[in-house]
C-alpha cells in the first residue's frame, strides 16, 4: 500500500504527519511507520491545517477571492497547503508487540495499516468476539477477540449513550461467545431483547436458555421460584431495612430455616421478641416485593414466587450456566428491586458453588462465568453501595478469584465507584458525548486514552474503542450489525405415535 | 360431569408378591372409585405397567378391571409412559386398545418437519383428547419441539395427556430428574393430564396442570413419603374444571427412622425391638442411618426384629446409609468408571486381606461380571460362559 504522509515534526505522543495531497487521513485511523527492523503503529487523534503561507497572507488571499476575483487561485495549492495529522504511537512491533518507546524516523513515510501488519490479532483460546478492527471509518477484515477465560473473569464494561449500539454489541458478543467460547453467561434482561422473542436474538442457539415470567415461547421456561429459595442475604440491594428489621429477618431465618419468608409473613412465633411495628414493616415490604397476599390465613402468591413450584429453578439455571450455556432472564416486567433480588438469588448461588469448586480444586475444569447487568449503576452505583454491599459488588471485587466476572452495561460509568471501575479490566467504549462520563472512562482505562477524548465523543453508532489489559493497545473496532445464523434442524422420527 | 385421572400405576413393579398384589388392589380401588363417583371417562397418563411385557397374571387383573368399567360405559383414554415401551416401540396398550378396552390418544402425523396431533373425540361429552407418549431419556421432548401448535387451536373442551416431568414444578426430591419446560405443552387445553413424577401436583395455569402421583407407592422411599397412592377425580361444572386429589388408603404404614450414630449393633437391635409396637396389619418401614460405634450392620439382629413384627403386613428395611466403623464409607474422586473402581479396590485392599493378588482378582471378576449376554445367546449359555470365566480367573 502506498505512502499517505510523512513524519515532519512533533514529539513522543504527538507525532506530526503531513498528509499527501491525493490521500485523506481520518481521525482514529491507524497508520504504520516502518524501518527494516520494526514497525511503529500510530493512531491519528487530531487533524489540523498546515500552510506555507502565513495566516495573514491566507486571510488576505481568501478576502481577495471572496470579495473581488472569484477565479483567483493559489499557485501550487496542494504543495503549499495541506492537512496535518497528529499521531500517537500505539504499538511497536519487532518480534513481539509492545508499547512504543521510540519515535518514528524523522521524515519517514507513513502508510495505512494492513492486515498483515498485526498477525497477533489471531483468535485466542475461548474467543470473545467484539467486532472488526477499524481504522478511522474503514473496517478491516481482522476480528478483534478477547481471551474469554481472562477477559470475562476480569469484568467488562460496556459504556455508551443511548442509540450508540450497546444492545447490538451485547447481542453480538453474547451470540458469538455462546457459540465459540467455553463460558457460561447469566443475562438479566430488563428490556427482553436478547432472546429475540419477536426479533433477531439468541433464540436459535441450542446453548441458550430463556426464562420469562409470562407466556414463554415453546421450549423456554416459565420463571417460577420457590419462596424457599430466598435467603436473607439475597435481599441486600433489593430492600433497604433498618438494623432491627434485618435482625428480625435473621431471627426468622434461624428459627424457620428455608420457610422463614412464609413464617415471617404469617407472623409465626419467635423466641426473641421484636417490636410489632418492626415485624409489620418487614412483612409489608416483603409482601410488596414478592407479590404475596394472605387469604384465609394462607399465603397466596401472585408473582414469580411460588409455594408449589420452582423448587429446581435456581439449581437448573446454575447448572446450565456451569455447562457453558447462556441463560437469559426476562426481567422486563419486574420492578427494579425485584430484578435485583432475582439476580442476587442466582448470582449468589453461582458464587457459592464456584467458591466450593475452588476449595475442592475443581475450579480449573469449570468454564468462566459472566453475569450481564444492564444499567449497572442500579447495583454498582456509588449511592447503592453506600447503603451496603451486594453480591454484584462482591463479584466485582472478588469474582476473578473464582472465575466469575461481570459484563456491566451503562450510560453513566461515572456513577460507579472508582475502585470497581478500575477492576473492570476491559472497557468497550462506544460514542459518549458527556464529558464527565468520558473522563471517568479515560481515567480508569487500561491504556492511556488521554488524547482520545475527542475521538470518543465523535464515535459513530457501532464504532467503539476497546481498552483492555488483554489487548496490546487500545483497539478501535466496528461492531457488525447483529445477524443470527439459522441452525439446521435434523429430521427426527416419532416412534410410539399412531 | 366427572372424570378420573390416574398415572404411574407401575403394575408388576414390586418384586414382593404381597406388595405386587397391593399395587393391583390399588388399581382395582381406582376402578371402583370410578364407578362410585360415576365418572364419564378415565384418563391413564402413562406407566400403567412397569414393563412393556407385563406378566400374564398382572395383565389378567388389568383386563378384568378395564372390562368392569367398560361394562359400566366408562371410556378409558390413555397414553403410554416411558415404562410401557419396549426398546422397539411395542406396548401392551396396543393389545388393550385392540381389545376395545381403552383408546390410545397419542395420535399424530408428521407434516413437513412438524408433528400434527390428531384429536380423539369423546362422543358422549364432546371433549377432545390429544396426547403424547412418554419416552425414556426425555426423547419425547423432540415431539414437543416439533409440535404444530396452530393445528391444535380448535374450539371446544380439550384435554391433553402427557407423561413427562415439568421443570417448573419438579418436587425438591426430583431435582435431578430430566424434565421439560411447561411452555413445551401445547396451549389452549383446559386440563393437562400428566404423569411420570411420583408426587401429586394440582396447579392452575392457563389450564389445570395435574399429576395424580402414583396409584400406589413404588418403592421404600415413596411408601415413606406418600404413604398411600392417589388419583384425581375432576368435576366439570359449567365448563369449569375442579380437580380433587383422592388418596387410596389400603394398608397403614409404620415408620421407624433411626439415627444409629454412636450406637452399637446390639443397642440398635434393642431400640428397634422396643420401637416396634402395634404393627399388626401394617407395612413396617425401618430406615437406619449413621455409623455404628461397634459391630457390623449384619450384626443387627433382624431375624428377632422380624419375629417381633410378624403380624405386620410386610416389613422392609433400608440400611443404605448405615455404616460400620469396620467398613467405613470410602470417598473417591470423580473419574471414569474404571478409575473409580480401581480406587475403591485399592482403598479396600488396605482394610481386608482375604487372599493373595486380591486386587488383580477383584479387577478380573469385575470385568467378567460386567459382560453382557451376547446377541442370540441363550440365558443358560450365558450363565455357563460367565461361570466358566469366573472359575478360570480365580487362582488362590
Amino acid at each position: 500500500m502506498g505512502v499517505i504522509g510523512k513524519v515532519i515534526s512533533g514529539g513522543f505522543g504527538k507525532v506530526i504527519v503531513r498528509q499527501k495531497a491525493s490521500e485523506v487521513i481520518e481521525l482514529g485511523e491507524l497508520l504504520v511507520s516502518e524501518t527494516p527492523s520494526k514497525k511503529l503503529i500510530l493512531q491519528v487523534y487530531d487533524l489540523l491545517y498546515g500552510s506555507q503561507l502565513s495566516q495573514q497572507n491566507l486571510e488576505l488571499v481568501s478576502g481577495l477571492k471572496l470579495e473581488e476575483n472569484s477565479d483567483l487561485e493559489l499557485m501550487d495549492f496542494s504543495m503549499r497547503n495541506y492537512p496535518l495529522a497528529l499521531l500517537k504511537g500505539v504499538l511497536e512491533i519487532q518480534v513481539i508487540p509492545k508499547m512504543p518507546k521510540t519515535l518514528p524516523i524523522f521524515f519517514s513515510d507513513v502508510r495505512r495499516l494492513e492486515e498483515k501488519d498485526i498477525p497477533f490479532f489471531s483468535s485466542p483460546k475461548n474467543p470473545v468476539f467484539l467486532g472488526n478492527l477499524r481504522s478511522g471509518t474503514k473496517t478491516l477484515n481482522i476480528e478483534v477477540c478477547l481471551p474469554g477465560d481472562k477477559a470475562l473473569t476480569h469484568h467488562i464494561l460496556i459504556s455508551a449513550q443511548t442509540g450508540k449500539g450497546k444492545s447490538n454489541l451485547a447481542k453480538v458478543l453474547l451470540y458469538k461467545a455462546t457459540k465459540d467460547a467455553n463460558a457460561g453467561f447469566l443475562v438479566l434482561d430488563p428490556h427482553d431483547e436478547y432472546f429475540g422473542r419477536h426479533e433477531d436474538g439468541l433464540k436459535n442457539l441450542k446453548k441458550t436458555m430463556y426464562f420469562s415470567p409470562s407466556n414463554p415461547p415453546p421450549g423456554s421456561r416459565q420463571l417460577i421460584l420457590s419462596l424457599n429459595t430466598i435467603k436473607p442475604s439475597h435481599l441486600e440491594g433489593a430492600m433497604y431495612l433498618s438494623d432491627p428489621q434485618w435482625q428480625a429477618i435473621a431471627a426468622y431465618s434461624r428459627a424457620y430455616k428455608e420457610d422463614w419468608v412464609e413464617s415471617l409473613i404469617l407472623e409465626k412465633e419467635l423466641k426473641v421478641l421484636f417490636n410489632e411495628a418492626t415485624i409489620n414493616v418487614v412483612k409489608r415490604k416483603l409482601m410488596q416485593l414478592l407479590d404475596i397476599r394472605i387469604i384465609e390465613g394462607k399465603l397466596v402468591t401472585k408473582g414469580i414466587f411460588s409455594t408449589s413450584g420452582g423448587n429446581s429453578t435456581v439449581r437448573d439455571i446454575v447448572n446450565e450456566i456451569e455447562n457453558a450455556k447462556t441463560v437469559i432472564i426476562d426481567t422486563s416486567s419486574f420492578s427494579k428491586n425485584l430484578e435485583v433480588l432475582i439476580g442476587s438469588i442466582i448470582s449468589s448461588e453461582i458464587f457459592k458453588k464456584y467458591k466450593r469448586y475452588k476449595q475442592s480444586g475443581q475450579l480449573k475444569d469449570k468454564p468462566a462465568i459472566s453475569i450481564v447487568i444492564e444499567e449497572a449503576p442500579r447495583v454498582l452505583g456509588k449511592d447503592v453501595l453506600e447503603k451496603g454491599s451486594n453480591i454484584f459488588s462482591t463479584i466485582a471485587r472478588e469474582g476473578r478469584k473464582f472465575k466469575i466476572g461481570l459484563i456491566a452495561i451503562t450510560q453513566l460509568p461515572s456513577l460507579i465507584p472508582r475502585d470497581i471501575l478500575a477492576n473492570m479490566n476491559t472497557k468497550i467504549i462506544l460514542g459518549t458525548e458527556m464529558a464527565n462520563e468520558r473522563a471517568a472512562l479515560i481515567a480508569s482505562a487500561a491504556q492511556d486514552l488521554t488524547s482520545d477524548d475527542r475521538t470518543i465523543a465523535s464515535l459513530d453508532t457501532g464504532e467503539a474503542i476497546v481498552t483492555s489489559s488483554f489487548l496490546k493497545m487500545a483497539v478501535p473496532i466496528k461492531i457488525p450489525l447483529f445477524k443470527p445464523v439459522e441452525e439446521s434442524n435434523q429430521k427426527i422420527n416419532y416412534p410410539g405415535l399412531k | 360431569m366427572k372424570f378420573a385421572h390416574i398415572a404411574d400405576c407401575h403394575l408388576g413393579g414390586w418384586r414382593e408378591p404381597k406388595l405386587q398384589q397391593l399395587n393391583l388392589s390399588a388399581f382395582m380401588a381406582a376402578i371402583n372409585n370410578c364407578l362410585t363417583e360415576k365418572v364419564e371417562f378415565l384418563l391413564i397418563s402413562g406407566d400403567l405397567f412397569n414393563t412393556s411385557l407385563p406378566p400374564i397374571d398382572i395383565l389378567k387383573e388389568v383386563v378384568t378391571g378395564l372390562k368392569k368399567i367398560k361394562d359400566n360405559k366408562i371410556r378409558v383414554y390413555a397414553i403410554a409412559g416411558s415404562h410401557d415401551y419396549s426398546p422397539s416401540g411395542k406396548t401392551m396398550l396396543d393389545v388393550l386398545e385392540n381389545a376395545g378396552l381403552l383408546i390410545n390418544v397419542a395420535k399424530a402425523v408428521p407434516v413437513e418437519n412438524k408433528l400434527q396431533l390428531e384429536f380423539t373425540k369423546d362422543e358422549k361429552t364432546g371433549i377432545l383428547f390429544a396426547g403424547l407418549p412418554g419416552r425414556k431419556g426425555m426423547l419425547d421432548k423432540s415431539y414437543y419441539a416439533a409440535l404444530d401448535r396452530e393445528s391444535l387451536k380448535v374450539k371446544g373442551t380439550k384435554i391433553f395427556l402427557f407423561h413427562t416431568a415439568i421443570s417448573e414444578y419438579k418436587p425438591k426430591e426430583y431435582e435431578n430428574m430430566e424434565s421439560m419446560a411447561s411452555s413445551f405443552l401445547p396451549e389452549g387445553f383446559d386440563y393437562y393430564a400428566g404423569g411420570h413424577v411420583h408426587e401429586p401436583l394440582i396447579v392452575k395455569q392457563s389450564g389445570w396442570l395435574v399429576m395424580p402421583g402414583p396409584l400406589f407407592p413404588n418403592n421404600f422411599a415413596e411408601l415413606e413419603k406418600l404413604v398411600h397412592g392417589s388419583m384425581v377425580i375432576c368435576e366439570i361444572l359449567e365448563s369449569k374444571f375442579v380437580p380433587k386429589l383422592i388418596k387410596i388408603p389400603l394398608v397403614d404404614i409404620y415408620k421407624i427412622n433411626m439415627d444409629c450414630n454412636e450406637k452399637s449393633s446390639e443397642h440398635v437391635t434393642g431400640e428397634l425391638l422396643a420401637a416396634l409396637d402395634e404393627t399388626e396389619g401394617k407395612i413396617v418401614l425401618i430406615r437406619l442411618h449413621g455409623t455404628l460405634a461397634s459391630g457390623k450392620v449384619t450384626d443387627i439382629d433382624f431375624p428377632s426384629i422380624y419375629k417381633k413384627a410378624q403380624n405386620s403386613f410386610f416389613i422392609m428395611r433400608n440400611t443404605s446409609k448405615l455404616h460400620s466403623k469396620d467398613f467405613e464409607e470410602i470417598k473417591v474422586k470423580i473419574g471414569s468408571v474404571d478409575e473409580v473402581e480401581k480406587r475403591i479396590i485399592e482403598e479396600h485392599d488396605s482394610k481386608t486381606h482375604l487372599f493373595e493378588n486380591e486386587k488383580d482378582i477383584v479387577r478380573k471378576l469385575l470385568m467378567i461380571l460386567s459382560k453382557e449376554k451376547a446377541e442370540g445367546e441363550t440365558k443358560s449359555a450365558y450363565e455357563d460362559r460367565i461361570l466358566e470365566e469366573f472359575t478360570n480367573s480365580i487362582t488362590f
